[in-house]
């Protein structure tokens, strides 16, 4: 364990260390552009610049390239450090734009921040800046804005080193340098491409769906785990903040989902996620059910819940088709509640791969498709692929069931989230939340639990899954 | 002569009265003469045709007189060929203190020098409090303020919103801040000519 020594400071820094790892380990901030913790060192951005004081006099390297060795003197604010610190940003917005308030990057930009921090003062060159494209189309999701760009590299390298595809980068020399892809590879196909607009330092990759769609300082995160697939990688899901909810614009914006970002996992996605991902509001945003229906005649909510109820206690042989979406909650709830009132229970796959999605490969996509298929099974079989003939009651709870398979004559309590022709031909059909409108977790198929929060209201009409099974198991009261 | 003992007063202008003052009645009858007096003068004013009170008539009647710096209604600025100056960089709705301001913004293709403009933009009267903070945050003069005020007075205050293009009816035939200058070629592409 070599100790160095920081700012005067000494610190106990791991033998494979850099200088900049051990500063940021122990709470020491050195600022950086092209460094990024996952990926390789590329060192041409230099904001990382810290003075190394030695006996024959000191001098200034990157400290992302430079490895720690025993009784090392290193100053990270040191006069030299900062005018270097100055000089450096002021070359790097050379030819940057300064389009700030157009910029969707703007309020979290690196370069603003350290511009802020660091530099303070406007461009000192006389000579006009270079132009050079703006908004290059990289992919049917990302549009690169080549002035904004500061070629830190980091989308170049994530594309070699974490997703592979090798679909980026550099072509020309100094300022006419651009990113592009490369000729035989399109980042159309690459499935994680979208990590690269969470990388890049500045504002030069954007993405395409959420393009002018609201400055990032008025939206706000809530944890949550995407449910794409049985990895449950931990997303961010940003909404707008209730201080700053919209009254004469589209009142919609006030609850969709702006954008979903990943949030830092090591112990299931690290920082990255696919792009399924991304589009979580392509699944949630989906045409709601939110009126409680007997046959296709609208009831109130709890004239539902009477007659589901009525039918679980009038079936002989009843059985449950649960969800793999549902949250670990609510699966404890479901059978704590009412798996004894069930001849038999099974577990049911919500969603198959879409047409065209990547099924499955070795980082992070799982091939089911489905957030909590590994919490459900702890408690309940495997449906089978026949339901057993003679039942004479069906729950189904979520998606995914074909009606047409059900056992015949056999009544149906469907608890459903979206529209779906189906809604109207149960027996009992109950509205019951989402994600987004409730608090839970899910189990991926590695047994990490990663709980979720809820970030928008449900309609009053809708009902909690969790709470909804307790009052189905409740016995024959007054209503009855 | 012993000096009369002090008296605090129960609150800070509570009024000092002679015993006339005390007996009331000729004091109220003295009011009521003054009162009476103006109503009068104003009334006869009125019904020969001129004005009597200082009251302005609003809103059939709006004054004259508005400071040259009032800040009255906000204008949006605009480009040569009629659109708005606004890059939808949404400075002015942060700043409000009222959160009056609300923008929605768009992307245009075809201009790659303004590729963001407002879709929408819309301001609500009913809860501005014309601080003028939107105008010195707008970085482009897309904003301003001029001297005189709104002129929708209503019973329903959801309704008072003023859109983009009530805010893009300002057109001045010459502004020395804004000159306007004609873009060669390119102002004829869209808007009014």
């Amino acid at each position: 364990m070599p100790e160095i020594f920081i700012d005067g400071q000494a610190i106990q820094a791991e033998p494979d260390q850099t200088v900049l790892q051990a500063a940021l380990a122990n709470g020491i901030f050195i600022p950086y552009f092209c460094w990024h913790p996952h990926l390789s060192v590329h060192g041409n951005c230099r904001i990382c610049v810290v003075e190394v004081e030695a006996k024959g006099g000191s001098w200034l390297d990157i400290s992302c390239n430079m490895p720690v060795t025993e009784g090392m003197h290193v100053l990270t604010d040191s006069e030299e450090v900062r005018a270097q610190r100055k000089a450096i940003l002021q070359f790097v917005t050379l030819n940057h734009p300064v389009d700030c308030g157009i910029c969707d990057k703007a309020g979290e930009c690196t370069l603003q921040d350290y511009h802020f921090a660091y530099n303070g003062s406007p461009s000192i060159s006389r000579d006009a800046k270079v132009h050079a494209t703006k908004f290059f189309d990289l992919s049917k999701r990302i549009v690169l804005d080549n002035e904004r760009c500061i070629l830190c590299s980091r989308c170049v390298r994530f594309t070699r080193e974490i997703s592979k595809s090798h679909a980026l980068g550099i072509e020309n020399r100094a300022d006419h340098s651009l990113v592009r892809p490369a000729e035989d590879r399109r980042f159309d196909d690459d499935p994680y491409s979208d990590n690269v607009i969470d990388i890049c330092p500045v504002g030069a990759l954007l993405s395409k769906q959420f393009l002018y769609k609201a400055r990032v300082w008025y939206l706000e995160p809530t944890p949550s785990v995407c449910p794409g697939c049985e990895r449950g990688c931990a997303v961010q899901i940003w909404h707008r903040r209730p201080e700053w909810r919209l009254n004469a614009l589209d009142p919609r914006q006030n609850a969709e989902i702006a954008r979903v970002t990943p949030l830092e996992n090591p112990a299931v996605n690290g920082p990255w996620i696919c792009n399924k991902g991304r589009d979580l509001a392509r699944i949630f945003e989906r045409a709601r059910a939110e009126q409680p229906m007997l046959k296709g005649k609208p009831v109130e909510l709890a004239a539902a819940i009477d007659a589901a109820r009525r039918l679980i206690d009038e079936a002989r042989h009843a059985v449950a088709l649960v969800s793999n979406w549902g949250s670990n909650e609510e699966l404890a709830a479901f059978k704590q509640a009412l798996a004894g009132r069930f001849a038999a229970s099974f577990v049911k796959r919500d969603r198959q791969p879409e047409p065209g999605e990547r099924i499955e490969d070795d980082f992070l996509i799982r091939a089911d498709k489905n957030p909590n298929t590994a919490g459900a099974r702890a408690l309940f079989d495997d449906a089978p692929a026949a339901l057993p003939d003679g039942a004479d009651l069906v729950l189904v709870w979520g998606e995914g069931c074909d009606f047409g398979r059900l056992p015949r004559g056999a009544k149906t309590v469907f608890l459903g989230s979206y529209l779906a022709p189906e809604n109207g031909h149960a027996d009992v059909f109950i509205p019951v939340s989402i994600q987004t409108e409730r608090r839970g977790s899910y189990t991926n198929f590695a047994g990490t639990v990663s709980p979720f929060e809820p970030c928008f209201a449900k309609k009053p009409s809708v009902a909690d899954a969790e709470t909804l099974f307790a009052a189905l198991a409740q016995r024959e009261r007054a209503t009855a | 002569m012993t000096a009369k003992p002090f008296k605090r007063k129960a609150y800070w202008n509570e009024a000092e009265l002679s015993w006339w003052e005390r007996a009331y009645l000729f004091e109220i009858l003295r009011g009521l003469g003054i009162t009476g007096g103006v109503f009068m003068r104003n009334m006869w004013r009125w019904m020969t045709g001129r004005k009597g009170a200082l009251t302005t008539y609003y809103p059939e009647e709006t004054r004259p007189d508005y400071g040259r710096h009032n800040r009255g209604k906000h204008v949006l600025t605009q480009r040569p060929d009629g659109r708005a100056q606004c890059i939808a960089c949404n400075m002015c709705a942060t700043v409000c203190p009222a959160k009056v301001i609300e923008i929605d913004a768009a992307f245009d293709p075809d201009d790659p020098a303004h590729p963001k403009y407002p879709s929408r933009f819309e301001i609500d009267y009913s809860r501005c409090v014309f601080c003028g903070l939107c105008v010195e945050a707008c970085p482009e003069d897309a904003i301003r303020m001029v001297k005189e005020v709104p002129d929708f007075p209503g019973a329903d205050r959801h309704r008072m919103w003023l859109g983009k293009e009530e805010l893009l009816g300002w057109k001045p035939q010459s502004d020395v801040a804004k000159p306007y200058p004609a873009k060669a070629g390119g102002a004829a592409k869209r808007g009014p000519a």
